[in-house]
């Protein structure tokens, strides 16, 4: 499984020059490979990107989330999430799972990783939990 | 945001042939009792403020409060004390693993630094006193070998312990460190319980052989008797003293309280007998008592908890009660114009309970066949048990009527009454579903599948059969027939309830995999998902009388509220709603959710937006 190149720059982008909020990836089962599926502008909120992921398919995505911490200050973390639902096919859910972690390896500077399998388990507050 | 507003508490769990130990706190008025795992406990003169403990891992036998008022020490089956603060986060100060068997009696000494708790050590130690601190022990207590029921420890110096049991003895202990000093044999039977006057004179120990006999209590040594003259005629459960040590309240199995006074010779005289308020049949069996500042507690077998007044005995006590047993159904109906919450546990016992008062009254029922599930509308309703039938039963205030069965052919799974029509019900059984008009079964259709939850519509037009695959099937009611019309396929859990909307234009479905639906009926579209915030089981599943809110109870002990018209994942959760699992739930009003579960309560929630 090989990861395209755009998908590296697409990530550096985010991490570094903050114009995405989100991107998400899917694998392109013809040429084997990860590629980016689609990205969010940095005006978009949490529920667009919600909305983004597929209810049957399994998608990678990340996320930059922005959050004021207890000493008033702000901070910026990014989350990667494996999104699983349980309603996609056997076969999807097998090739993401394999698939993942050369994926992440490729991705240097995650702070946090989420593996979701409905939407319950991506509500914005088990992202706030898990920033703090 | 949901905050709590009435709890209606579960009455103490009692058990036949033995007594139960209640205490309390003079100080604030409250009694502590325990049923189930709980420990409950209550203002006398705030029933509707209970709180509840639910740390223990087995069921709670007795707790007391410590002399300050700032602890409570409580015991439970396994042989375990813990002791934690009364207010507050209930912070746990220690946990003992006391004996090797059940607890039956705990106290504190009156400097509150030793506690004494006594019960069945399986062979071993039986009774133990220790620092309530550390854990050491203060003594050695030999001298008993069957299962000690009840102890008490002196209120003044010099301590003394004394202990009772069902080898038929009572045991004085000196100390500390406590040593065995001397044993009575007076009694001929079990020795039920001691207890010290409060100025620590004298002590009385009362026993299933109908006695009671008064001892010294700085050497043990008998001084008395209660006198037989207008005795008890069952065994003696409990004894409680007055607070200024002439009077004495036993409670007995032949159904009366008895105030007595004791003499300065030791011995005791009835002063009066208090007759329970009730029908006079077993349940009215009294099983324990406490006497706090004026107020004269007794606890009946079936539950009941008589106030009566000690300075106006002649008053009529106050009377109240709750579920001893888990509660499996719950309904809000109209009763005669005011609402009335209804709430059956399995063995049998509806309760009435009226918002801001509290118990309204048990339902006096003919038969009293054990509930699954039962419907009600006004002045009727409609139960079904365990055993094949299904009972209408008229309501006249908490009267019921004559129930009259119908016989339905297997064990009904799921029961509903179409609201508009209440004389249309609709019955489902593992294979089949029975419709019935009054008493009449109109039809029997079989179906080819096993079947876990039904509905009908308010207008008894339409009816929905869920199966155990998940599947729901929809039936159109045509005179006695049933049409099926669709089949929905969304959950991935055998359904375990559907429950129309009060406007008939949408219906909810819940399955055992922790998802609810909501679906509008003309179309058949899913209209909410996702509400799958539950973690385990989905059991019950309510409206609110606007067709606008719903609420699911689930066995994780949690109850969602969502709104039918935003997403779902912004939803009220209320967190550990009863202990065990949430097993009913209804709307009382727009703003008020009331659930009950498996701690035998039932609570009231009140919305705040």
């Amino acid at each position: 499984m090989g990861v395209a190149d755009h998908c590296k720059d697409t990530f550096l982008e985010l991490q570094r020059k903050k114009t995405h909020r989100y991107v998400i990836f899917k694998i392109d089962e013809k040429r084997k490979e990860v590629v980016v599926d689609k990205t969010g502008g940095a005006a978009e909120s949490y529920d667009d990107f919600m909305a983004s992921l597929p209810e049957n398919d399994c998608r990678y995505a990340i996320y930059d989330f922005d959050f004021v911490t207890d000493e008033n200050c702000q901070k910026s973390k990014i989350f990667f999430i494996a999104w699983s639902p349980s309603v996609s096919r056997i076969r999807a859910k097998m090739l993401y799972a394999t698939s993942k972690d050369r994926f992440r390896r490729e991705l240097d500077g995650i702070h946090y990783e989420i593996q979701a399998t409905d939407p319950t388990e991506l509500d914005l507050e088990v992202l706030r939990d898990r920033a703090h | 945001m949901a905050e709590l507003s009435e709890t209606y508490a579960c009455a103490p769990s009692t058990e036949r042939g033995r007594g139960i130990l209640i205490s309390g706190d003079p100080k604030t008025n409250s009694i502590v009792y325990t049923n189930g795992r709980s420990v409950i406990i209550r203002r006398l003169d705030a029933p509707l403020e209970a709180s509840i403990y639910g740390e223990h891992a087995y069921q709670a036998t007795v707790a007391r409060f410590s002399p300050n008022g700032e602890w409570v020490a409580s015991a439970d089956v396994s042989g375990t004390v813990r002791i934690w603060g009364r207010h507050g986060d209930r912070v746990l100060k220690n946990e003992f693993r006391v004996l090797s068997g059940r607890i039956d009696d705990l106290q504190w000494s009156p400097d509150g630094l030793r506690i004494v708790a006594s019960g069945d050590g399986k062979g071993k130690s039986f009774v133990r006193a220790f620092m309530w601190d550390s854990g050491t022990n203060v003594g050695e207590f030999d001298g008993h070998s069957r299962r000690v029921l009840s102890c008490a420890f002196k209120p003044t110096r010099p301590f003394r312990i004394v202990t009772c049991g069902e080898d038929f003895l009572v045991n004085f202990y000196e100390g500390p460190p406590f040593k065995f000093k001397l044993s009575q044999r007076e009694h001929s039977n079990f020795v039920n319980c001691v207890r010290f006057s409060p100025d620590g004179t004298k002590f009385i120990s009362v026993s299933s052989d109908k006695k009671g006999i008064i001892y010294d209590g700085k050497t043990g040594e008998k001084i008395g008797e209660l006198s037989m003259e207008d005795g008890h005629k069952g065994s003696i459960y409990a004894v409680s003293w007055s607070t200024d040590s002439k009077q004495v309240l036993t409670v007995s199995a032949d159904k009366t309280a008895k105030i007595w006074e004791i003499m300065e010779d030791g011995n005791g005289k009835v002063k009066r007998t208090l007759a329970s308020p009730g029908s006079g049949g077993l349940d009215d069996m009294l099983v324990g008592c406490l006497w706090q500042n004026d107020h004269l507690v007794t606890v009946s077998l079936g539950g009941m908890i008589n106030i009566y007044s000690a300075s106006h005995p002649d008053k009529t006590p106050i009377s109240f009660s709750g579920h001893m047993k888990s509660i499996t159904a719950l309904a809000c109906t109209l009763q005669s114009g005011e609402k009335v919450i209804l709430s059956s546990s399995y063995d049998g016992v509806i309760i009435r309970w009226i918002q801001s008062i509290g118990y309204g009254g048990r339902l006096v029922r003919k038969d009293n066949t054990q509930i699954k599930c039962f419907a009600a509308v006004e002045e009727e309703l409609v139960t079904a048990g365990f055993d094949n039938k299904v009972w209408r039963i008229p309501l006249n205030g908490d009267q019921c009527g004559n129930a009259e069965p119908v016989d339905v052919g297997s064990q009904p799974k799921d029961l509903n009454l179409a609201v508009q029509i209440p004389a249309l019900a609709l019955v489902s059984t593992d294979s089949e579903v029975i419709m019935l008009r009054g008493l009449q079964v109109v039809s029997t259709i079989k179906l080819g599948y096993g079947a876990t939850a039904s509905t009908i519509s308010p207008n008894g037009s339409e009816a929905i059969v869920g199966g155990q695959d998940g599947k729901l099937h929809i039936y159109s009611i045509d005179g006695d027939s049933l049409k099926e019309e669709a089949v929905l396929d969304k959950h991935r859990g055998s359904i375990t309830v559907i429950r129309y909307s009060p406007d008939a234009s949408m219906f909810a479905s819940a399955d055992a995999n922790r998802e609810a639906v909501v679906w509008d009926c003309v179309s058949r579209e899913v209209k909410l998902k996702n509400m799958l915030y539950h973690t385990a089981r989905i059991n019950c599943l309510a409206w609110s009388p606007d067709s606008r809110l719903i609420a699911t109870g689930s066995l994780d002990t949690c109850v969602i509220i969502y709104e039918v018209d935003k997403p779902a994942s912004s939803r009220i959760t209320i967190k550990g709603a009863h202990l065990g699992g949430v097993y009913g739930l209804t709307f009382s009003d727009e703003n008020s959710v009331v659930s009950a579960g498996e701690d035998a309560c039932v609570r009231v929630w009140r919305l705040v937006q």
